[in-house]
């Protein structure tokens, strides 16, 4: 039996709806209070002086940059391992694959704090291992954002990429094995074709997550420079209403980078990755 | 060919000639090469699966050059060479879309051609109809044949089907709980079973009797047969059964099923159950009592084990 369109939609409505109210409700605020001028004005007055303020902010550009490193290594290096990983456990029982799971689960802000908990100096991997050779808490270069988003996020793309490596790519990498591939070209003939497009979608979603999240690097992240989201929080500290409008301004610049990124790598699916299944 | 019910491990052995199931023992020789100790990727055989296992990725052309991928063949020579087979099977109006809108027979030539475009030593398939819709199952069969016949390439295929098995096969092997109980010409399986097993695999009734003098005592009545006196297990086809007035045997007919061509009786009579096949327009009718005959020349003597 088909369903029918309407049946469709009357199914979808309900998130659909939920969405628009949420994200869409939010993202119109977001807006409105971008555009208010930073003392007030009225529904009828609006100005850009609060994305001037960001614009002209060299923290902003530090932030933006911060965050776009720090998204960049969380999401190549977890989709990397992620990949392996579910390419190792691909035949392994239900067993594995929900240890493999049970971190995704677990909020962003636990991990972060049972990291600084770990390896801030004089934490538990100093009592136990001596010193360690890296600093990861409070670091430039954000390498302890990265280690908690690897732990999180790894998993996560774990969980997607299996539920493609199921039986029917097993089946299909013994169709290619019989023809004469070894295990380099089954990888790029079978495995690959099979999980770019969940891979692709997945990355997209930790690396949008991971360029506006505040929790990690406000907990283990360095002082200096902020992440967009530690940003926008500090503007709206420095002064409650005038901060809002500037925090709005910075997050909806976030927002926008990760619309582009969104649009590139669906672009880049539709185009060249036709759908595989 | 093999033929065998399900669970029977044919699939398994299928797998484990390819490289896809480690052996427990034994080896496997191909063309009087030991093949068992290389990979999958080297023993250069070919399967058509019972599900064709296409890459949706990739049009009708490259799903079949797919075998010439891992020798680096060049891919307009690849494509050149596969459009070659899809004609062969009929697709060329499909070559060159995507796999997606192909029907199940379609499905299976692909698979077909792809398995044939790699050249390979031994053509193994695993039933290759049984995904495939009845009405089109004839022409791809007749495919199968011509195809086996005009690249002389050396095919083993696998079947729960004993009469795909009897049309595709010049040899029949009948594989059960994984051993061979007899491999044969398809005729001698269907006639001459050496095990009551087989007999019934084949679709022959089977009757255990006492003969004295060269006559088989069954239900009462005497049945003239060959062979020494003592117990003997005979077999017998269904539509070598026959129904008259003149049958020594009295049976009753306990279920009459119209199959199309023909009607299938289900015949009992004390401890014997015999099944019998007669033409449509002269079917008994259930419940009964219809004259057996079973021809001493038809009734077939199980040798002892």
């Amino acid at each position: 039996m088909t369903a029918s369109p309407w049946r469709n939609a009357a199914m979808l409505a309900p998130a659909l709806l939920a969405t628009i109210l949420l994200f869409g409700g939010a993202l119109a605020g977001a807006v409105e209070q971008s555009f208010t001028p930073p003392l007030g004005g009225g529904f009828d007055t609006w100005s850009l002086q609060n994305w001037q303020t960001v614009l002209g902010d060299p923290v902003f550009g530090e932030a933006m940059l911060f965050s776009l490193r720090t998204a960049f290594f969380a999401t190549v290096l977890s989709a990397a391992i992620a990949l392996g990983i579910a390419y190792l456990l691909r035949s392994h029982g239900s067993a594995t694959r929900t240890a493999a799971a049970f971190p995704v689960p677990v909020p962003h802000l636990i991990v972060a704090v049972v990291a600084v908990l770990w390896l801030a100096p004089g934490g538990l991997a100093d009592r136990l291992l001596g010193s360690l050779p890296i600093n990861f808490v409070r670091d430039q270069a954000g390498l302890g954002v990265v280690l908690v988003y690897l732990f999180k996020e790894t998993p996560f793309l774990v969980v997607l990429l299996m539920s493609v490596m199921g039986r029917r790519m097993q089946e299909r990498e013994e169709m290619a094995a019989v023809y004469g591939m070894g295990v380099v070209a089954r990888l790029k003939w079978i495995v690959w074709p099979t999980v770019r497009t969940p891979l692709a979608v997945g990355s997209l979603i930790v690396a949008a997550y991971v360029f506006s999240a505040f929790e990690v690097p406000l907990t283990v992240g360095p002082n200096y420079p902020p992440s967009l989201g530690t940003y926008a929080l500090e503007v709206t500290q420095s002064g409650a209403i005038e901060g809002a409008g500037e925090a709005a301004a910075a997050l909806l610049l976030g927002a926008l980078a990760s619309i582009a990124l969104a649009l590139a790598i669906l672009g880049l699916i539709s185009r060249r990755w036709p759908t595989s299944d | 060919m093999i033929v065998g019910p399900s669970g029977s491990g044919k699939t398994t052995l299928l797998r484990a000639i390819c490289g896809l199931e480690e052996l427990d023992g034994g080896r496997i020789e191909l063309g009087g090469r030991r093949i068992d100790d290389l990979p999958a990727h080297r023993r250069r055989c070919a399967v058509v699966f019972q599900e064709p296992r296409l890459l949706p990725h990739l049009d009708v052309l490259d799903n079949v050059a797919i075998g010439l991928v891992a020798g680096r063949t060049p891919r307009k020579t690849r494509r050149a060479r596969a459009r070659e087979l899809v004609e062969e099977v009929g697709l060329e109006d499909l070559a060159g879309g995507g796999v997606k809108g192909l029907s199940g027979g379609e499905q299976q030539r692909t698979a077909l051609a792809r398995a044939l475009c790699a050249e390979p030593e031994l053509l193994l398939l695993d039933e290759p109809l049984s995904a495939v819709d009845p009405n089109r199952r004839a022409s791809l069969m007749s495919l199968l044949l011509d195809l086996q016949r005009r690249r002389e390439v050396t095919t083993l295929a696998v079947t729960h089907d004993r009469a795909e098995a009897a049309e595709l096969g010049e040899n029949i092997a009948l594989l059960v709980d994984g051993r061979i109980l007899q491999s044969d010409q398809p005729q001698d399986l269907f006639q001459r079973p050496e095990s009551e097993e087989a007999a019934r695999f084949f679709g022959m009734n089977v009757i255990h009797g006492q003969v004295r003098s060269g006559l088989l005592e069954l239900e009462g009545a005497r049945l003239a047969v060959s062979g020494p006196d003592g117990a003997g297990t005979f077999a017998i086809r269904p539509e070598s059964v026959e129904i008259g007035s003149a049958g020594q045997l009295r049976m009753m007919v306990n279920e009459a099923v119209y199959l199309g061509s023909y009607v299938r009786l289900r015949l009992g009579g004390g401890e014997t159950t015999i099944e019998a096949q007669v033409p449509v327009g002269d079917s008994p009718a259930a419940g009964s009592i219809v004259g057996v005959s079973l021809p001493e020349s038809r009734l077939w003597r199980i040798p002892r084990p």
